[in-house]
């Protein structure tokens, strides 16, 4: 297929377009990164804007020699994984029944699925039931209480309902119970969905720590951006310096710019990884239809 | 059908697998009623106080108490639960008074939250800590507080250096004047030095020119500082700060404000409008505000200041790059922090010479470096409504405000964190390992006190200018007095709880802070109006309201 | 609709329902951990909620708490005289409303504009790329905005200086800052929330864009025709979700953002909770207001649902 001119200059326009996206999307990273590789002289005199000022590794030695970040980070890998799992478990076997227009009490459970969206409660209540059913410093704590969003659910529904009803008329008409259905048709053709609800949950498990700040007082099982607002937060509390008249100790930027990088770079490879599953739900379809 | 059975049976086998994990509960803390065995559950004193169960004041079975710490989190920090002090204190508590002791780590920037869990959950330990007052009597307006009134008067023989320490005076500070209840005692604040006034000496000496000594001499430095950038910064003129302030106007300008508050404030007035602890509500604080909005539209004060928040280090930065000529802050500011302090850096990217030394400069209209100065107390120490063992808690306080016990903490052991001068001052080391101190003289530990006591004003006196590493000793010596000169504490008056006050300590913080900021960084024309209107929104909010009740109670109580 | 062919014929009611039963009870059985799992993790703490109603006391159960002043109406009758709340709720909408005009159709425009993009590993790239900035939190966001935007040290304003143009105050002042407020938002979401519409173009049939090539249609008309109704679904569901979220308050951004000079426009309503609320203790006043919004933005939701319903979209119900 030769593509005419005007389609070309189109196609050109159109990169030039992500180019500047690229360049305002990722100036700011290369800041962070840049800061982390430089001296503390640099960031002091605030010369420092896309390339590093003054050279050194000092900051990278720091957080890798720190076993408290390295294993945070193996253990923020691990709860990712399986708190991705049990969501998207959670997700698809919430989701794929709620799709019956006929189910008797749809209505009920829509409303009562919904509602949990828009009220809540606050932190003392959740960590009064917490502590009730013994959740408290376990690494379930960080799994299960925040594992079904109902938003992510819609999403996966709206998908769903987007398979033609068709197929599954005439799964059933052969003999197929909804399960079957369900595992046999539908998951196979919803690989974006799923990719893209996996990518979600395991963001958000991934930058989440306002659970383990409330629920987790054991060091071993902090999330990596845990120890991330604990570092921040340590170097810039001016409020204790005029209350307790003394500076916290002495942290470097660099140090902070280093671990954030350290926090930040594991899950940017998730997306990459995840994208071929959007291609091929797409090439499925075609083919059913 | 099996299969889908089948793989929900494994996924709810993961589920479990992982709930296993750490499958060794939270460490419940041991319940006093549970291990003294005693028959004084119920908390009242009268009635079921164990006086025949102490002997010289060691209990005659073990109690067990929990205590508050607070967890920093410091980079290379012992665990503030289990460390060589920690032992230290339940070694000691169990040696001399029979009680166990047990720390309960709270996140030192997440302190009010897990409190708040705590004390709903009815986990809270026996003895809390904090800084905040009306934190507590919201507390013990919703009946989460011992009183602690009779217990104080009961035992006090039991307690000699807790009253030794803190005498009645702290102890009782804030007894209700009507009701005589005691929601918490007050740890003493032993060094007085609050705030200091800072300039750069050697850019004094470059410009051949005197240490400010008035408010004239004052705005002439500053004048001289910016017409002579080239001089002073060479190639980085640009970057010329001749004075640095931040959003926290009330605190950064303190000197210069204090200064245009008339000498003969009664402690009255300054009572009825003292519930801003940056004395906003003062007399006279306009026009020293207005001084302020002069230099800023002279571009005499750094320019984006009013950009910045809460805990951002630009400012710090400049200091330490070097472009600051003088600002106001606290006594010792460029002195701590050691090796990231701000003389440190100003040493390493300036010079041997660069420093900044603490001057007085701002008369009051009696001719006097007047200051406030803060009443002696610091920290809140309470006891919540489920502590169950009153008399060990307060042996515990007795025992952390011995001044052996107390003064071991704060400078550990010899050769390891403290050396002895010549002259018998002490200089602290930093440690690492086990005994390293998680916060400086362990003040996490040392709940009843903040400030370094030895135990002979003289050598305290000498000690404090040992305490920063790297830092010529004269300027401490300078530094301290100074920050106390011509200084003022207005007297405490005990009226009880001011229902107005209640909910609105933040709120009015950041109003205060908002128009503050806004009046400095407004043209001059309309300064008046913007100053005005911000401080009509304060009063409108809530201050007035508080102003009228303190006045109201004072004269029922004082006249 | 889906009818099952074997209930075609209509027995009697009770063997109807059997019948139903016997052959969709495996729905209910996948439904039972969810709905557990709702019940436990956030209908039983919903009990707190009704100390929007009563006087909170942190050491009393729910239940043992007595009710407040006014017909347990005393926090929201607190929140509502108080100007700053009547502020903060003005704010919050018109702050909701820019990033709901700015921000909605930027990452649907972005997906269009990513679909466009003939090079496969250019395009990788470029999504990997403008997805990144969502992974930054908003305090270091801030830092960085602070760093560009300074009136005097600023990057932008250096920039700018060296034209001739004076200092733009993008942080400091009210108007400015919610422009930068508005744009920080966009910035920092477009990327990541291209990820649903590009999924959910994966999922459009390309025969569709062959087919239309052949009759001769150029690159808007494609996209009109085809990419945008293929899309439509997940558009309207998430404008649905986005407009019931119209009173919400996303706390992050604006504190991260806000300082002493912006606070009139800054203050919105998760700031004015922190501040009247968590920072001072007073749950109530905490929960009146969060319920307040909670009312409204189910109100907004049952409304945008019932209008989408009307235009024939399937909706969120």
């Amino acid at each position: 297929m030769i593509k005419s001119k005007k389609s070309k200059v189109g196609d050109l326009v159109v990169a030039f377009l992500c180019f500047i996206l690229i360049v305002v999307c990722l100036l700011p990273m290369l800041n962070v990164l840049a800061r982390s590789l430089s001296s503390s002289e640099a960031l002091i005199k605030n010369k420092v804007w896309i390339w590093p000022v003054g050279f050194n590794l000092e900051s990278y030695r720091m957080v890798l020699s720190d076993t408290k970040y390295t294993w945070s980070l193996i253990w923020t890998a691990i709860l990712t994984v399986a708190g991705t799992c049990l969501s998207l478990f959670m997700t698809t076997i919430c989701a794929y029944p709620l799709t019956y227009e006929h189910l008797k009490g749809r209505r009920f459970f829509n409303t009562v699925i919904l509602f949990t969206m828009y009220f809540n409660a606050g932190t003392i209540p959740m960590y009064l039931l917490l502590k009730s059913i013994d959740f408290l410093n376990r690494p379930v704590v960080l799994l299960v209480p925040y594992c079904l969003s109902v938003f992510n659910m819609i999403i996966m529904r709206s998908f769903f309902y987007g398979i033609p009803d068709s197929l599954r008329e005439s799964a059933e008409l052969d003999g197929a119970g909804p399960v079957r259905i369900l595992v046999s048709i539908y998951l196979p053709m919803s690989m974006p969905v799923i990719a893209t609800l996996a990518l979600f949950y395991a963001v958000g498990r991934w930058n989440g720590f306002s659970d383990s700040l409330m629920f987790m007082k054991k060091k071993e099982y902090f999330p990596i951006q845990h120890w991330l607002y604990l570092l921040i937060n340590s170097m810039t509390n001016i409020e204790t310096t005029t209350q307790e008249g003394f500076a916290p100790p002495g942290l470097s930027e660099s140090l902070k710019s280093a671990t954030i990088m350290f926090a930040t770079i594991p899950i940017l490879f998730v997306y990459p990884w995840l994208q071929k599953y959007f291609i091929t739900g797409a090439t499925l379809g075609a083919i059913k239809e | 059908m099996k299969r889908t059975l089948s793989i929900l049976l494994v996924c709810f086998m993961m589920v479990t697998l992982l709930a296993g994990c750490g499958a060794e509960p939270a460490a419940t803390t041991p319940t006093p009623s549970q291990q003294s065995g005693q028959p004084s559950d119920s908390g009242q004193p009268s009635e079921s106080t164990p006086e025949p169960e102490i002997v010289n004041r060691r209990f005659t079975k073990t109690r067990s108490i929990t205590v508050e710490v607070y967890d920093r989190n410091n980079d290379g920090g012992s665990p503030p639960e289990d460390n060589f002090y920690t032992n230290f204190i339940k070694e000691g508590m169990l040696r001399d008074h029979n009680v166990e002791v047990t720390f309960i780590p709270v996140g030192r920037w997440t302190e009010v939250e897990e409190i708040n869990n705590l004390l709903a959950a009815g986990d809270a330990p026996d003895i809390c800590v904090t800084y905040s007052y009306p934190t507590i009597q919201t507390y013990a307006n919703m009946g989460g507080v011992l009183d602690l009134a009779p217990y104080l008067t009961e035992y006090k023989d039991l307690l000699p250096n807790l009253y030794d320490l803190l005498g009645e005076r702290n102890l009782f500070w804030n007894q209700d004047p009507v009701t005589g209840t005691v929601w918490a005692i007050e740890a003493l604040l032993f060094n007085q030095a609050r705030i200091n006034t800072f300039v750069r000496e050697d850019w004094l000496k470059k410009l051949n020119m005197p240490e400010p000594t008035t408010l004239q001499e004052f705005e002439n430095m500053l004048y001289a500082f910016k017409n002579n950038a080239q001089l002073l910064l060479g190639s980085e003129a640009n970057q010329m700060i001749p004075f640095s302030i931040s959003f926290d106007i009330g605190w950064r300008a303190d000197h210069l404000l204090a200064a245009f508050v008339p000498n003969d404030l009664t402690d009255k007035e300054a009572y009825i409008r003292g519930f801003d602890d940056r004395h906003i509500l003062y007399p006279g604080i306009k026009e020293g505000v207005r001084v302020l909005n002069k230099w800023y539209n002279e571009g005499l004060i750094w320019k984006d200041f009013n950009l910045y928040g809460q805990g951002d280090s630009t400012e710090d930065n400049l200091m330490k790059a070097g472009y600051v000529g003088s600002f106001i802050h606290n006594w010792d500011y460029p002195y701590r922090g050691g090796d990231d302090g701000i003389h440190a850096n100003l040493q390493k990217l300036v010079g041997p010479e660069a420093g900044y030394i603490a001057v007085a400069a701002f008369k009051n209209d009696a001719g006097l470096y007047r200051k406030f100065l803060s009443n002696p107390i610091d920290r809140k120490v309470f006891f919540p409504s489920t502590n169950d063992e009153p008399l060990a808690s307060l042996l515990y306080l007795d025992w952390i405000s011995t001044l052996e016990n107390r003064r071991f903490l704060q400078i550990g052991e010899e050769g390891v964190t403290h050396e002895k001068m010549p002259d018998g001052a002490i200089r602290l080391l930093s440690a690492t390992g086990d005994k390293i101190m998680n916060s400086p003289n362990n003040i996490d530990y040392t709940i009843t006190i903040n400030g370094l006591d030895l135990g002979d004003p003289d050598l305290n006196a000498k000690s404090l200018a040992f305490n920063y590493a790297g830092v010529d000793p004269r300027y401490i010596e300078k530094a301290w007095p100074l920050s106390m000169l011509d200084g003022r504490i207005i007297p405490q008056f005990n009226v009880g709880e001011i229902k107005a006050e209640e909910g609105m300590g933040p709120a009015l913080s950041q109003k205060r802070d908002n128009f503050l900021v806004q009046a400095v960084s407004c043209p001059p024309d309309q300064f008046d109006a913007v100053f005005d209107a911000g401080m009509q929104d304060y009063l409108n909010s809530g201050g007035q309201a508080i102003i009228d009740e303190r006045a109201a109670k004072y004269a029922e109580f004082y006249e | 609709m889906v009818k099952s062919v074997a209930l075609a014929r209509r027995p009697g009611k009770g063997k109807k329902l059997a019948a139903y039963f016997k052959r969709y009870w495996t729905l209910y059985l996948l439904l039972v951990l969810p709905l557990t799992y709702f019940i436990i993790f956030r209908y039983i703490p919903m009990q707190y909620i009704q100390i929007a109603f009563k006087k909170y006391s942190i050491v009393k159960s729910v239940w043992e708490m007595p009710w407040a002043d006014n017909n347990g109406l005393e926090y929201f009758i607190k929140a509502f005289s108080n100007k700053d709340f009547i502020n903060a709720v003005r704010n919050t909408i018109m702050l909701n409303l820019l990033d709901l005009i700015f921000g909605f159709p930027a990452p649907i425009i972005l997906a269009l504009l990513l679909n466009e993009l003939p090079y496969p590993r250019y395009k990788r790239v470029t999504q990997t790329i403008a997805y990144m900035p969502h992974f930054l939190s908003w305090v270091i966001i801030a830092g960085l905005a602070r760093q560009m935007f300074a009136p005097t040290s600023g990057l932008v304003n250096n920039f700018l200086a060296k034209l001739g143009i004076e200092p733009i105050p993008f942080l400091n002042d009210p108007k400015w800052w919610v422009v930068t407020y508005v744009a920080l938002g966009i910035w920092q979401s477009v990327g990541w929330n291209t990820i649903i519409y590009l999924a959910a173009i994966a999922g459009i049939n390309p025969e569709l864009y062959e087919a239309a090539e052949m009759d001769g249609a150029g690159r808007f008309r494609k996209m009109w025709h085809i990419t945008l109704p293929g899309i439509r679904t997940t558009i309207v569901t998430l404008l649905i979700l986005s407009l019931g979220r119209i009173l919400g308050s996303e706390f992050d951004r604006p504190f991260a953002l806000m300082n002493h000079m912006v606070n009139n426009v800054a203050n919105v309503i998760s700031i004015f909770v922190y501040k009247y609320g968590i920072q001072a203790l007073q749950f109530s006043l905490a929960t009146a207001v969060g319920l307040f919004q909670s009312v409204v933005c189910v109100i907004f939701l049952f409304m945008a649902n019932a209008l989408a319903k009307k235009f024939g979209e399937r909706g969120v119900w």
